[in-house]
């Protein structure tokens, strides 16, 4: 709601900083992310290491974005939007850091499944891969553009990720049904393809943050917007 | 349940006989036995709001009420048959800085009795030890009651003047930014002393401390210019107030 500055610069000066701080982590995340698929599908070991090793600077910005909001509300005292924002963002920035753990548990079986021979079946990850992807893109605008509307969009796109992920459980629990030399690769899979998905739902709470501190409405668990 | 206790209704003030209105057209409704906090900038009209309440502005020769009324108890307190004495013992009020009498802690508190002509010992005793009590501070002075006054801390000062204000048991007590002068401790004791007081008055306190305002307070009204901006729960002022201009007030976005 507010459009004018404060009267103290510094004030200004520690929102915003936090602000690009959490929206920074928000890009190193996908990073991982995106690495770690590049690594699964490109059988590039030397990429999944890097997304286990890069785990570390988000972890890092999530301390620093946690003692920075505790600085900043103990010197500012936020009210309003102001705090909002500052909760919002310690939120966000913890559903970051999850989402990047869950890079680094998919670059880690990923590790395991390159050891052996090539499935064409690994195909069947992308379509949750690409819609979790949007849905984190998405959210993370949303928080940076202070977007209900797209945020709201986020929470419309689980529908399409739960149908990707059962099609792809499906197919991996029908080939462990049968004996199958590579049963180890698509018992990996299963789990990658939750990860990919849980990494969607986090982007879910990652919107539902960001209305909250639009509205100042709390919509988790089925609540729904009031106009 | 909390009944409206005072109602304002399209209040207007001046200072200066009518040409200009420090207060301009206010409606305002407090609950019994609740905490109500006035904020905003310097200058508009919360103290003289406050001020109102009690008619401590007829000491002011060119004061007028302009327009509107003030009800207490449904009572218009400018009628002709209310006597401004009679509605300060109703309506007490705790000023920003302490002003005890240079009397004993005793005298201070039992003096709102005697001049009502209340002389026995017992019930002066009684309603002091009540007062006291009343505002946490018995335990502090309970063996020095006839030592001066002048001699307590600033805090302490401040709770016997909450102590003397309770003494004749109004119905609500005023308070002008009471702990304005006082350190963080004896702010702190005072604001116990007021969410305490709540179960018995309704207080309604002017700050300039958004966090005060925000621990003590049950509803809130932000003024800005005379004119009240928006009134409602505290916790929906602080948190999320529906006018933009309180939200850049309580945020410090005010230019």
């Amino acid at each position: 709601m507010p459009d004018q500055i404060h009267i103290l610069t510094e004030f200004d000066q520690a929102l915003s900083d936090l602000k690009n701080n959490t929206l920074e982590m928000g890009v190193l995340t996908k990073r991982n992310v995106e690495n770690a698929f590049t690594g699964l599908t490109q059988r590039d070991l030397a990429i999944c290491n890097q997304v286990i090793a890069d785990d570390e600077e988000v972890d890092q910005l999530e301390i620093q974005i946690d003692n920075d909001s505790l600085q900043l509300m103990a010197k500012f005292q936020p009210f309003a939007s102001d705090l909002r924002l500052v909760i919002t963002s310690m939120k966000i920035t913890h559903d970051l850091e999850r989402i990047s753990d869950h890079a680094v548990s998919i670059a880690k079986r990923s590790r395991k499944i390159i050891k052996y021979g090539d499935l064409e079946e690994i195909s069947l990850i992308e379509p949750s891969y690409n819609q979790a992807l949007k849905m984190l893109d998405s959210a993370m605008a949303s928080y940076s553009e202070k977007c209900t509307q797209q945020a709201l969009a986020v929470l419309a796109m689980d529908d399409e990720l739960r149908k990707f992920h059962k099609m792809a459980t499906k197919a991996y629990t029908k080939k462990l049904e049968e004996p199958c030399e590579n049963y180890k690769s698509f018992l990996n899979l299963t789990f990658i393809i939750r990860w990919v998905e849980r990494i969607g739902n986090l982007s879910i709470n990652i919107a539902e943050d960001v209305i909250f501190m639009e509205s100042a409405q709390d919509i988790r668990h089925g609540g729904e917007l009031e106009e | 349940m909390n009944s409206q206790l005072i109602q304002l209704n399209d209040l207007g003030f001046s200072y200066d006989q009518g040409k200009t209105e420090t207060i301009k057209g206010v409606s305002l409704d407090i609950p019994e036995k609740q905490v109500t906090a006035f904020i905003g900038p310097s200058g508009c009209g919360k103290s003289t709001l406050l001020r109102c309440l009690n008619r401590m502005n007829d000491l002011i020769d060119t004061a007028k009420i302009t327009r509107g009324s003030i009800k207490i108890l449904g009572q218009d307190i400018h009628a002709s048959d209310v006597d401004a004495i009679e509605l300060r013992k109703h309506v007490g009020m705790v000023f920003q800085k302490y002003n005890p009498f240079p009397k004993s802690i005793y005298e201070n508190v039992a003096y709102g009795l005697r001049i009502q002509g209340i002389k026995n010992k017992d019930v002066l005793d009684e309603a002091v030890e009540r007062s006291l009590k009343g505002s946490a501070l018995w335990d502090e002075v309970k063996d020095r009651l006839k030592t001066s006054a002048l001699g307590l801390s600033g805090g302490q000062q401040q709770r016997l003047c909450i102590a003397r204000t309770i003494a004749v048991q109004p119905k609500v007590i005023l308070m002008d930014e009471p702990c304005s002068a006082l350190d963080p401790i004896a702010t702190a004791k005072v604001e116990e002393l007021i969410t305490e007081l709540r179960e018995q008055y309704t207080i309604v306190i002017v700050t300039h401390s958004m966090q005060q305002a925000s621990r003590v307070s049950d509803r809130t009204a932000f003024f800005y210019l005379g004119e009240l901006i928006e009134y409602d729960k505290t916790n929906t002022i602080f948190q999320n107030p529906s006018q933009k201009h309180t939200e850049d007030y309580i945020s410090g976005r005010f230019g």
